[in-house]
């Protein structure tokens, strides 16, 4: 029994790992193989990101080697797939090798496509990459006055991500000494400023304390680079002295290359998460097509799903559950104080108010991330 | 005309049936007509805001069992 | 007659009262003191312990190697062990060194605690090569 997985980021992690603990005595037998593929050796802790951008972590810190991630069980290669031949259960590799496989695990993940909107790439700073983070914070370090405006792109990972960024605007501006001189105005695409209707409702008052302008149903349609404004398919505009843009997203090209699914989203069913037509592929975290948050959160859940179920199958011959939909998300407030959400498909989320020990779970939580792709906690 | 592309968004909080529209409608053509299916109690006003603010038609908004049927058309 | 249901903390002894308000401050003190720093060195420090710990569990050798150790004889063997560390580290540097030449070595090869000491080498090396073989022949 041959299991591939490609995909070395916090889903696929967690679903080798997984395996590899579940399955240790079929693969020590030499019952079942286990290989992972990846386009890099290193895994980054993306949540760190907006840490960069703040100031807060240095890039350094949101890297380990992928290598010393997985179990040693795990024949692990820094190879990335090209061709996808599902009707043959075979990928071919950038290198040219061949592997074939009896199940598959796709966790290819998403990428950002500003250039989707015109003058973005150019105008916009962003913080979901190491270097456009890093080039975020020189600038909010050299900005002395002005408005700084966000928008928002669609799809994207993170959901809460506009929520937090403008949080830690203020903050950073307030210790800086210059929130006075700086105004921030936050831009939304739907018609209340988040798409959490519990979040909305509670950061609406928070974002007046705080002075945080706001303009909803704004959605980008263009960044005038030259003349410093960003326009929306509304008909309205935004001068600035600096946007910060949470680009839109599509799947990895690979996946769209190979025609696996629109956009690059795999079409998985919301509960078995095998693909659409293909029993023997499984698909987690950002690349499927499910109405579910791109998060980290949401591809650990369905990893340790997913990993459970193809452990079943090979030892007793079904799957043993279903994927909820729960999705488990830190929400940084400002201020050393956070809270979370927590829902799935039956159950929406229940915000509880901010608190200083839920900061510290969060900042816990950053260092207990590795400890939990290697299959711990 | 062409068939409606379904947006099955019930069931789901976050990003939203709202979201996943925007999503869907920003990969259709001009003239396709998307139906999205949601089960949450407010789509049935938050949607034809953003459609009409947009620039988009609606087509048909009606409550069936519990689920919001909702028919848009992308005119831009 | 009382106009009010006495609440437990009216009816709780002063002293209790005070160690509570202390145990509060105690408390409040605590989380005042700790940091961002703090809370992320103490967690890093326990995930790495929790990673460490569980690859020491799940290794076969090393479990083993306690079970043995935990045996009334092999502690006898730690104990001499480390008695003759002691004896040794006082003994050696006392000793005048080797004149070298094959006239010493008859000499040191005569004395009987080398003797014992080459036997216990041996005794020792028999058995851990046995082992091995039998491991092997197992198909470790």
């Amino acid at each position: 029994m041959r299991i591939l997985v490609v995909g070395g980021g916090t889903g696929g992690t967690i679903v080798a790992n997984n395996l590899a603990r579940r399955l240790s005595a079929e693969i020590r037998a030499r019952k079942v193989r286990l290989t992972m593929l990846s386009a890099s050796d290193k895994h980054m802790y993306q949540p760190g990101l907006l840490y960069v951008a703040f100031g807060q972590m240095t890039p350094d810190q949101l890297y380990r080697d992928q290598a010393s991630l997985l179990e040693g069980s795990i024949d692990f290669h820094v190879d990335p797939v090209e061709q996808f031949h599902l009707d043959q259960n075979k990928v071919i590799t950038k290198s040219g090798k061949t592997y074939e496989y009896d199940i598959l695990v796709m966790a290819t993940g998403s990428r950002i496509v500003p250039e989707e909107i015109p003058g973005m790439a150019e105008g916009a700073e962003t913080f979901y990459t190491e270097a456009s983070a890093v080039k975020m914070f020189k600038r909010l370090r050299e900005i002395q006055e002005g408005t700084v405006a966000v928008v928002v792109g669609v799809p994207h990972k993170c959901p809460i991500a506009p929520v937090e960024l403008v949080f830690g605007l203020h903050d950073y501006f307030k210790a800086r000494g210059i929130r006075d001189k700086i105004k921030i105005k936050y831009h939304y695409p739907i018609g209340r400023i988040h798409t959490i209707k519990e979040v909305a409702i509670w950061a609406e008052p928070e974002f007046k304390r705080m002075g945080i302008e706001y303009e909803t149903l704004f959605n980008v349609s263009e960044v005038d680079v030259e003349n410093k404004v960003v326009r929306s398919e509304e008909g309205t505009e935004t001068p600035y002295e600096m946007l910060i843009a949470i680009p839109p997203h599509r799947g990895m090209e690979v996946i769209e290359q190979n025609n696996l699914g629109e956009g690059g989203w795999i079409p998985t069913d919301r509960f078995k998460l095998t693909m659409n037509g293909h029993d023997n592929v499984y698909v987690v975290g950002d690349t499927t097509n499910l109405p579910v948050s791109k998060t980290g959160s949401a591809a650990h859940f369905e990893a340790e799903v997913v990993s459970e179920n193809i452990a079943s199958i090979i030892k007793i011959g079904t799957p043993v559950r279903d994927y909820d939909g729960k999705v488990y998300c830190f929400i940084e407030t400002g201020h050393d104080s956070a809270t979370y959400a927590m829902f799935n498909y039956q159950n929406p989320p229940d915000l509880k108010p901010p608190s200083k020990p839920m900061h510290w779970f969060k900042m816990a939580y950053n260092q207990m991330y590795w400890t939990s792709v290697r299959g711990l906690l | 005309m062409s068939d409606s592309k379904i947006v099955d968004a019930r069931d789901t909080f976050c990003p939203g049936p709202l979201m996943e529209l925007i999503t869907h409608m920003k990969r259709s053509n001009v003239g396709d007509t998307l139906e999205l299916l949601s089960t949450d109690e407010g789509s049935g006003a938050d949607v034809p805001e953003w459609v009409n603010k947009v620039g988009h038609e609606i087509i048909s908004n009606e409550k069936i069992d519990g689920v919001w049927h909702i028919k848009i058309r992308k005119a831009k | 007659m009382t106009t009010q249901t006495e609440t437990p903390l009216d009816a709780m002894p002063n002293e209790d009262l005070q160690r509570l308000v202390e145990f509060a401050q105690l408390v409040t003190a605590g989380r005042d003191a700790m940091s961002d720093e703090i809370v992320t060195r103490l967690a890093g420090a326990m995930s790495e312990g929790l990673t460490l710990l569980d690859r020491l569990t799940r290794n076969e050798g090393l479990m083993h190697l306690l079970k043995v150790l935990d045996r009334q004889d092999t502690q006898h063997l730690l104990i001499a062990l480390s008695e003759a560390i002691h004896a040794a580290s006082q003994e050696i540097p006392a000793a005048p060194p080797a004149t070298g030449g094959l006239g010493c070595m008859l000499r040191v090869a005569r004395d009987p605690g080398t003797q014992e000491g080459l036997r216990l080498l041996s005794v020792f090396g028999k058995h851990l090569s046995h082992s091995m073989r039998e491991q092997h022949r197992r198909g470790g």
